[in-house]
């Protein structure tokens, strides 16, 4: 061993640590002063550039704040901005709206990813054979004006998303002008069956729901932590949930095939065959025992052992639900995405709503919701079924000219739609997209959408939360691209084409909106305020307030039709079920292109950037299959290859893949990752209302042979993690740690 | 020991040589030391001595240049100082709003330059002459109010405390390392602490306790110095400028 002497005798000379940091620190305070130090220092390179004319409030390196409204997804939460030197740094929830009271979810924080994305369409492109050669806007109008001429109405179709506020009657607008009726409201990712079953059984479409009156909230899949309808707003609720109505705590049971975010915070998951929950939910009807009359009929078959078989709950649950949904009232029972997915997803959520009737929830923990004074504001709801209206059209070859604002079907079609052939039987397609994703490629025409930091709007969410309101989107920001333009500022270009006369008064969409708004100021609460003062107001609140009429609920129970499936036969071939899960993070893939949201873990499995296959540790024994195989997952309508994550939170017959990666465009942070499990989609539909019956797919598995390592924050690598029990406690002297390694 | 610095000595000498110290056998003292900066190009070729020097004190009115300033307050211009982290460069019409009053030297051809970006209502890309990385975050606001505010010293000392005699120079040039090692050296020195009034709070300051500097979460030592006033050090929290 080396001591300090003995490095002092070796050096030859008496010489210390001290001396030794001294001649260090010398070359060091050199290195800081003159070269190294200093080389990040750029002294005369960088450019400052001061404003022109500044505004009185712009003091460089002092933030300013705007509200406005968070476009991620249509929950409709309110933002406020953080806006330094005129570029737009951070979001925060705007404190103000009833919705989101300050709060902000992963996918909306993300938002600025979107608009500083380095990816976005930037000219409006004219398709010159493969490739997209940049025009003036002027000549896109032109192109469009003159391509529909000498087309009738009933041969143009226009494609959206969720649209509500001053642009869905612009849009409106424009499409009468243009005499097409064809407007096709789809989302992939929407609680369109549920909708259907509400209005049957409440006699609303979007009840508003209590989580924090509820004492008990059984929930048949609904994710409504991470994904389901207003998943900030509920997350609010289910703090207060938590923290109990009279001192008791409310309960959270979660009954569902794959777990879900808002499964994994359940006090009792349960794992339920797919497409069972409709059983299980009479089930639990028959277990309370209070019914009479028609449910008393309808139950009387579903008695505990029934059901138990159907559906893979123990009778022990079946009665400990009942007992507990008996001694806590009011209770909430809602029925979410998983449970509406399949053929008879109407009966399904039928089914659940009943359960809800039977205690009497309806009025307690299920309301009225506030009803929009502005009906032709009102939120127009996408919905799966219209995309297949819209592809038998184009199959057909109805139409010659196609409009598509913003939505990506290429992507979220099942392939067995071929959307992307059919889209090319109408002969013009122009795309209002802010990327060039699947589906503006297809596009003859496209035209670069400003981001929602740019843009103007009004929105009016669906589910309120408390009163009416009119969200405001304002730009936060100037353009970051000179050539890009808002949809509001296009439409009214586009609708000025045709009835130029209507709209002559309105240079832009703001101008457009500001009027809009002030003619009815009186009914948006400012009466008596100047012009001005009521616009002024309105932008920096972000968001207008009105009280609306709440109807009421129908209590009326009509079982008539009622009627479930018996659980279906295993298909030899195709023996599991495909669960493509809506995570929190991805949604229905339109953001998968902004890196914080590919690079969030997954709130379950923990991986970033890739796609998985969820499959039950015992399944996956049974088919010779460890974490990190790459598989093979079939169905009828082709297959997909992905890593394997083994997972206790699954029905052990399913399987799962998340939506929203595996594109094949949309820039670089989405393109090659993963894969998208709407490519082994099979085109099902539920019976009642005719949407896609996303849970219906059958696959099988096999293992291609290859292996990888999967990269994740728990465990380690491999799965050996997975079917380890926590060691019994033995005593330190005791441990025999050759036996341990 | 030769081997021993053979290496660093080469390192040290090397770096000197690049570097713009001349190699001296004192060690450079990392305190005052002024650091001329490069000269920088700036697109206009900004007089700082005809605003901010001073009077020519034999006749008051005298505008030749040569001959004094105008003594106006730093702060004037670079207004953003006082209220934000940055000083920010006075936006293009501040220039404008004195100098379209000013015909006398309108022809001038710094002026016509000026006018001419102010016509084409563009920005006039000035270079930064300090620059710090990325991971400093100097605050002029505290600085402010710390020296001129509360002690009541002369602006243009205090801003020359960092920026040297900016009065006295045409385009502003670096004058100090603005350095790590530079700034701790200031906030290493006992300074006077402000006199507490008589309800215990310092003089003009933030009534935070009775912290003598009330930007750190630590109550620096007092002590004494020779005249027996009250002295602390400065805030050496590392988060306050690396946040
Ligand atoms: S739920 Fe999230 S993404 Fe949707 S509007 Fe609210 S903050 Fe935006």
């Amino acid at each position: 061993m080396i001591d300090s002497d003995s490095v002092k005798n070796l050096a030859g000379h008496p010489f210390d640590r001290r001396d030794f940091l001294k001649v260090l620190g010398w070359g060091g305070a050199a290195a800081a002063l003159s070269g190294c130090g200093n080389t990040s220092i750029e002294d005369g390179k960088e450019t400052v550039v001061s404003y022109v004319e500044a505004k009185d409030y712009v003091i460089p390196g002092v933030a300013v704040y705007f509200n406005s409204t968070c476009a991620q997804c249509d929950a409709g939460c309110s933002i406020t901005g953080k806006i330094r030197e005129g570029r737009v740094l951070k979001l925060e929830g705007n404190p103000e709206s009833p919705i989101n009271k300050g709060k902000l979810c992963g996918l909306g924080q993300a938002a600025v990813q979107h608009h500083y994305n380095p990816d976005r369409v930037r000219e409006p492109l004219l398709r010159k054979g493969d490739k997209g050669e940049a025009i003036s806007w002027e000549k896109a109008y032109a192109l469009i004006n003159e391509k529909l001429a000498g087309v009738k109405g009933e041969e143009i179709a226009l494609l959206s998303g969720d649209v509500s506020g001053h642009q869905k009657v612009l849009l409106g607008n424009y499409m009468d002008s243009l005499g097409s009726k064809n407007h096709f409201v789809y989302e992939a990712v929407s609680p369109a069956v549920v909708r259907a079953a509400n209005l049957k059984f409440y006699g609303v479409e979007m009840p508003r729901y209590r989580i924090d009156k509820a004492k008990v909230v059984l929930s048949f899949g609904a994710d409504f932590l991470g994904t389901w309808v207003s998943p900030v707003h509920f997350a609010q609720q289910y703090a207060a949930f938590r923290k109990g109505v009279d001192g008791q705590r409310g309960v959270l049971i979660q009954a569902e095939s794959k777990m879900t975010l808002t499964g994994a915070n359940a006090d009792r998951w349960l794992a339920v065959r797919p497409g069972t929950e409709g059983i299980l939910a009479l089930g639990i009807i028959n277990a309370l025992g209070v019914s009479t009359g028609d449910v008393a009929e309808l139950v009387k078959d579903y008695d505990k052992a029934r059901v138990s078989r159907d559906t893979g709950v123990e009778p022990s649950n079946i009665d400990k639900i009942a007992a507990l949904l008996k001694l806590r009232s009011p209770s909430l029972v809602l029925a979410g995405g998983a449970a509406e997915g399949y053929v008879h997803g109407m009966q399904n959520a039928a089914a659940i709503n009943l359960l809800n009737q039977v205690l009497g929830n309806v009025g307690k923990t299920i309301e009225a919701p506030v009803s929009v004074p502005f009906p032709q504001m009102a939120p127009s709801k996408g919905r799966t079924a219209a995309l297949k209206d819209l592809n038998d059209g184009l199959a057909a070859g109805k139409y010659k000219v196609l409009f598509n604002v913003a939505t990506n079907p290429v992507f979220t079609a099942p392939a067995s739609y071929k959307f992307r052939d059919n889209m090319a039987k109408a002969g013009f397609k122009v795309a209002f997209a802010h990327y060039l994703d699947e589906t503006a490629l297809q596009a003859d025409l496209v035209l670069p959408l400003d981001s929602e930091m740019e843009d103007w709007g009004t929105h009016v969410p669906e589910y309120l939360a408390d009163t009416v309101q009119i969200n405001i989107q304002q730009p936060l920001m100037e353009r970051l691209h000179a050539n890009t333009r808002g949809m509001g500022d296009i439409l009214l270009a586009l609708v000025k084409q045709r009835r130029a006369e209507e709209y002559k008064a309105f240079d832009d969409y703001y101008g457009y909106l500001r009027s809009a708004v002030l003619q009815n100021k009186a009914a948006l609460g400012g009466a008596g305020s100047d012009d001005d003062t009521f616009w002024n107001d309105t932008l920096s609140n972000g968001i207008v307030k009105l009280s609306g009429a709440s109807g009421a609920l129908s209590l009326k129970v009509d079982v008539s039709g009622l009627k479930l499936p018996a659980p279906k036969e295993i298909d030899e071939q195709y023996p599991m079920n495909l669960i493509p899960a809506v995570t929190s993070n991805l949604r229905d893939g339109r953001h998968t292109n902004q890196p914080w949201i590919q690079e969030s873990p997954d709130p379950l499995t923990t991986i970033v950037w890739d796609s998985w296959v969820e499959m039950h540790p015992k399944m996956a024994l049974q088919l010779g299959i460890v974490e990190g195989d790459i598989v093979k997952v079939t169905s009828k309508t082709g297959s997909v290859s992905a890593q394997v994550y083994l997972f206790p939170g699954i029905y052990p017959d399913a399987v799962s893949i998340p939506i929203g990666r595996g594109h094949d465009a949309m820039g670089r942070y989405a393109k090659g990752y993963g894969v998208n499990p709407f490519e082994i989609m099979d085109a099902v539909f539920e019976s009642a209302t005719g949407e896609l019956a996303m849970h219906e797919t059958r696959v099988n598995i096999t293992k291609t042979g290859q292996r990888v390592i999967v990269v994740k924050d728990e465990g380690p690598a491999g799965g050996r993690q997975m079917g380890r029990k926590i060691a019994a406690r033995v005593s330190t002297d005791q441990v025999d740690l050759s036996k341990e390694v | 020991m030769h081997r021993y610095l053979c290496f660093p000595a080469i390192l040290a000498g090397f770096l000197m040589a690049v570097g713009c110290y001349a190699a001296t056998d004192q060690q450079p003292t990392l305190t005052t030391e002024d650091d001329l900066g490069p000269q920088v190009q700036q697109p206009i070729e900004f007089p700082h001595y005809r605003h901010a020097g001073n009077r020519n004190t034999v006749d008051l009115t005298n505008s030749d240049p040569t001959k004094g300033g105008m003594e106006i307050n730093c702060q004037y211009c670079h207004t953003y100082a006082r209220r934000s982290l940055t000083a920010g460069i006075p936006p293009l019409q501040k220039c404008v709003g004195c100098h379209q009053n000013i015909p006398s030297v309108r022809d001038k051809p710094r002026i016509v330059e000026l006018f001419k970006y102010w016509d084409a209502k563009k920005a006039i890309p000035w270079k930064k002459v300090h620059d710090l990385p990325d991971f400093v975050r100097f605050n002029h606001e505290r600085h402010i109010k710390r020296f001129i505010e509360q002690q009541g010293r002369p602006v243009q000392e205090v801003c020359g405390y960092c920026h040297g005699q900016v009065k006295e120079m045409t385009t502003a040039r670096r004058q100090k390392p603005i350095t790590m090692g530079w700034c701790v050296s200031c906030h290493m020195k006992e300074h006077v602490v402000v006199v507490a009034n008589k309800d215990g709070i310092p003089e003009g300051g933030t009534p935070l306790g009775k912290q003598a500097y009330w930007y750190t979460f630590q109550k620096p030592a007092e002590t004494k110095n020779a005249a027996g006033e009250l002295t602390a050090k400065g805030p050496n929290d590392c988060w306050l400028c690396h946040k």
